[in-house]
């Protein structure tokens, strides 16, 4: 029992390695699409199957884009509610979303080449 | 969650970070948290552990943003404490000594401040008899000041200087991450 509690907590932990690496890729991805303000691209990746619980916040990672110069920001005033910062990508901030991509879909076919022939089995 | 807000928003007063900036990072964050709650996602949920340590959070979003000076390297951040712990120990040896010597009463130093007057007349010129040096030196004594009281004020200065130190590096300590 507690092996398999362990294990699920190596598998979470595993989790959030690899989607720490690429949530900056996911967060530009989503404010590409259209302006979005803080909650509102969490809304979009939770839509999208890609819950960060446990990632932290992604409060200091839009401020790292914003001081990276990747996003551009603006104030307005959202459905009925008080003003929000709103961020979208900026042409740097395109351009790096292209690279990361890219460099994103190269690794997973290079990790899915090494894993695609493993077998899983699952004891009862 | 107004007091998780709160907590952020004395975090960022304490680091130095400019009260528009602080005052617009607390309302975003207010008003996120508002909308979350509205829709049933707990704050836990949205800001995952972060909501157990505000401090931390605050901090770094703060830094991400790279609206107050990273922190120190670590390298650094090691040694300041072995640093802090000698200089406290000199001046504690110091006021040791002092005190001794204040009680004791020996040995008996004392700084001794001189005045050395210029010869009056100019040394003889070369190959004449006489003495080489200056012909007249008149030295004046001041009143002594016993070494043991310097001691004893520099010891009691740098103990305050290292109380005040030791204060500072307890509030520069970074809130301990749990993220």
């Amino acid at each position: 029992m507690t092996a398999t509690l362990r294990r699920m907590a190596i598998g979470s932990q595993r989790r959030t390695e690899l989607l720490r690496g690429v949530l900056d890729l996911c967060l530009l991805a989503v404010m590409d699409e259209g302006p979005a303000y803080g909650y509102e691209m969490t809304k979009r990746l939770r839509d999208r199957g890609l819950a960060i619980v446990g990632e932290g916040s992604i409060y200091p990672l839009l401020g790292r884009l914003e001081r990276d110069g990747l996003v551009e920001t603006y104030r307005a005033a959202s459905n009925g509610g008080p003003p929000r910062k709103y961020y979208r990508p900026s042409s740097t901030g395109r351009l790096a979303l292209a690279l990361g991509v890219s460099e994103w879909r190269a690794a997973r076919d290079a990790v899915d080449a090494v894993l695609a022939p493993v077998k899983i089995e699952v004891a009862s | 969650m107004s007091d998780f807000v709160e907590q952020c928003r004395s975090e960022w007063r304490r680091l130095g970070v400019a009260d528009p900036l602080a005052e617009e990072m607390a309302a975003d964050l207010a008003s996120d948290l508002r909308e979350a709650e509205a829709e049933g996602v707990s704050a836990e949920e949205y800001l995952g552990s972060s909501v157990f340590d505000p401090r931390s959070f605050a901090a770094s979003w703060a830094a991400e943003r790279g609206i107050v000076p990273s922190p120190p390297s670590r390298g650094n951040a090691r040694f300041r404490p072995l640093v802090l712990v000698a200089f406290t120990a000199l001046a504690a040896i110091a006021l040791i000594v002092a005190a001794l010597l204040l009680l004791t009463g020996q040995p008996r130093v004392s700084v001794v401040a001189s005045r050395t007057t210029r010869p009056l007349f100019p040394t003889p010129p070369p190959g004449s008899f006489g003495p080489s040096g200056p012909s007249r030196v008149v030295l004046h004594t001041s009143a002594s000041a016993p070494i043991e009281w310097i001691l004893l004020l520099f010891a009691i200065v740098a103990l305050g200087f290292a109380a005040w130190l030791w204060s500072r590096w307890g509030r520069s300590r970074p809130p301990t991450a749990t993220a």
